[in-house]
């Protein structure tokens, strides 16, 4: 792999139209509880179709279905506890319930869907890969020798060892596991407050952010509603000090606030010629040189009882 | 054109890709989007313009300098395009029979590691019925390998002569399904790691010959009604057990035999071939599952019972010789290489020049 690829859970999958999109793999922490959930559905699906089959055969004559509703329990046994994950990922297109309520998916290694063979492999292959088998015999003497504990331990180590965090099995049958976000955020972060408008117009005209400065500006703003009020000018402080000294603004502003400024400037304002309305801020100005201006006649303002202060 | 509204633009599109996908996702069609023109083959040229479009506003993300929270979207909505695109293929029945009349022979003929696993299990099996049959020479053999518990229950077993009815057999059947299946697949499994596999095939050939040649014995508690009872599905049942293992191994063989492949490919190479050969398997425990659930445990004549055995060997030869020979198995390879020879050369059968 290229030295230059991030130290992520990301995989890149370059499709047929020349475009590479990532897919953020999932680790054992999402899988264990989807083959849990999994684990408690097959059990339930077992239980309520054979007592199904056994109340229909006993309804209409048990004395001649009852072997039959048997036979049927049987099989029905043997089929969802061997290939429920088979046939759901084939039908489902790589999904479980298990999968689809912690919203994993597996998919093969190219990016594709997986077929038929590839689910039955990886289903099956998860006995291997639940290996090796921990008695609890081995804990105490009390307990018969039918509970035993798969300890996962094969699956677990391959996982650590492969780039996609892949068990033996999908391994064997060239799939990878994904997590299959399907949220819309919006991108665009919303700007409801009012004096990030007012500042932005403040920034020169002319003035462009280079694009590692957008994409800083766009992670900053996504980011943002994560942290402290106090986190969020240390981290802004460090980018907005040279952008007050070149604009020659008043060193006491929020940096907080000026990131957020230009941001809206950048991504959102429109880029027309007429300067915005100011609002309740006409009048107020973050520059430097205007630090000694008295403050407009109507401090009847109700936004701040520091009016002057309303950048900080 | 400042980013907020190319987003405000773009994000219809982006929306009604994902309404495709969503309908796609559930149905396999475009039909239920809802508007009349993502119906039928207009609704899938549609999604596929709308795909292209989605691919082309990834690939100008950074130029657009769009927000990574719109590029990490971007990537899930292609993602999931994708897959709708290049779907898996249906199931497809012409293919199952190609895979279990051609494939599946074809693959155990040639596959070393189904003669490994063919020789362990009759092996192991061969000399435990000799071992177990000789209490002499190997006094206590059957009681250390099976234990006298299990002995004795399956003396009580055939202690009576069978007489099965029709509200026995039926469950009987599906329980050897279950039980017998479950252990190929088990076997097939654990064949990753080779060590379980061959282990559970071992352990079944000695304990299953061991028993035999128990009941052989001269004397033996209800021997003659036990093999009355396991002549029928033997063949059936003993072939799947080894050809469920074989396709194991061939799991395992190819994590360290790579043929100069990479590890991941090799196993993944062998896995896809191991496929066809477990599909052989389960389908020859299927029908040792029937003949042990009806014929085995039915008042049929012995002789009956020995030649359903006879005949189901036949048909097993007949499946893995006759079906699996190498179709090229009859052109001679030619042992001398392509190149043609020189006239001037001094070996036999040069060109005569005179």
């Amino acid at each position: 792999m290229a030295a230059s690829q991030a130290l992520d859970t990301t995989i890149a999958v370059v499709t047929p139209e020349n475009i590479a999109f990532d897919y953020q793999l999932a680790g054992p922490f999402r899988r264990l509880p989807a083959y849990l959930i999994d684990l408690a559905v097959r059990w339930v699906l077992i239980v309520i179709v054979v007592l199904g089959i056994y109340l229909v055969g006993g309804l209409i004559d048990f004395q001649l279905l009852g072997p039959f509703a048997t036979a049927a329990g049987f099989l029905v046994y043997f089929g969802i506890s061997w290939f429920y994950g088979t046939v759901m990922e084939t039908v489902f297109n790589g999904r479980t319930i298990g999968k689809w309520s912690v919203g994993i998916r597996a998919i093969d290694t190219e990016g594709r869907p997986i077929n038929a063979k590839r689910a039955f492999l990886r289903n099956l292959l998860r006995i291997a890969d639940l290996a090796p088998v921990a008695a609890l015999t081995s804990f105490s003497d009390e307990v018969p020798p039918v509970f035993i504990i798969p300890t996962g331990m094969i699956g677990l180590a391959t996982m650590l060892l492969t780039r996609r965090l892949q068990r033996l099995g999908d391994l064997a049958a060239g799939t990878m596991v994904i997590v299959d976000e399907r949220a819309w955020r919006l991108p665009i972060a919303k700007v409801d407050d009012p004096r990030v408008a007012a500042l932005a117009s403040f920034f020169p005209g002319d003035y462009r952010v280079s694009r590692s400065m957008a994409r800083t500006l766009a992670v900053y703003a996504e980011r943002r509603h994560y942290l402290t009020p106090a986190r969020r000018r240390e981290v802004a402080r460090h980018l907005t000090v040279p952008l007050i000294e070149r604009f020659e603004f008043r060193a006491d502003i929020d940096p907080d606030l000026l990131m957020y400024a230009l941001y809206y400037k950048t991504f959102l304002s429109e880029s027309s010629a007429e300067p915005p309305d100011l609002g309740p801020f006409a009048g107020y100005s973050p520059l430097l040189r205007d630090a000694g201006k008295p403050a407009p006649a109507d401090s009847t303002s109700t936004l701040h009882p520091t009016a002057p202060e309303v950048f900080q | 054109m400042n980013v907020a509204i190319l987003l405000e633009k773009r994000r219809v599109q982006w929306s009604e890709l994902e309404a495709l996908c969503d309908a796609m996702e559930s149905r396999g069609r475009t039909d239920k989007a809802g508007a009349a023109h993502h119906r039928g083959a207009e609704g899938v040229s549609r999604f596929s313009e709308l795909y292209r479009s989605a691919c082309a506003d990834l690939a100008l993300a950074d130029a657009y300098q769009l927000p990574p929270g719109t590029v990490t979207y971007l990537h899930r909505l292609v993602a999931r395009s994708h897959n709708q695109l290049y779907r898996a293929n249906k199931f497809e029945p012409s293919r199952w029979f190609n895979t279990i009349f051609h494939e599946a022979p074809q693959q155990i003929f040639a596959d070393p590691c189904v003669r490994i696993a063919t020789i362990v299990f009759f092996g192991l099996f061969a000399l435990s019925i000799y071992m177990g049959l000789n209490e002499d020479k190997f006094p206590g053999f059957a009681e250390a390998m099976v234990g006298s518990t299990q002995l004795e229950q399956m003396e009580e077993m055939y202690e009576k002569p069978i007489s099965g009815s029709l509200d026995h057999y039926v469950p009987m059947a599906g329980f050897y399904i279950m039980h017998n299946t479950g252990i190929g697949l088990q076997c097939f499994a654990y064949g990753i790691l080779i060590i379980p596999c061959l282990f559970i095939l071992a352990f079944n050939a000695v304990t299953l010959g061991t028993v035999f040649g128990y009941m052989g014995r001269e004397g033996a508690v209800g021997g003659d009604n036990f093999y009355h009872f396991v002549t029928a599905h033997g063949p059936f049942e003993l072939t799947a057990i080894a050809l469920s293992a074989a396709a194991g191994l061939r799991l395992g063989v190819g994590l360290f035999y790579t043929a100069g492949l990479s590890r991941a490919d090799s196993l993944r190479v062998n896995a896809l071939r191991s496929v066809p050969v477990m599909v052989a398997s389960a389908i020859l425990f299927t029908l040792a599952a029937f003949t042990e659930g009806f014929l085995s445990p039915s008042p049929a004549p012995y002789l009956v019972k020995a030649a359903w055995a006879i005949m189901s060997s036949g048909m097993i030869s007949f499946y893995f010789v006759v079906l699996g020979f190498p179709r090229d198995g009859f052109t001679r390879r030619s042992v001398e290489s392509d190149t043609p020879r020189s006239p001037w050369s001094d070996e036999e059968g040069a060109i005569d020049a005179a």
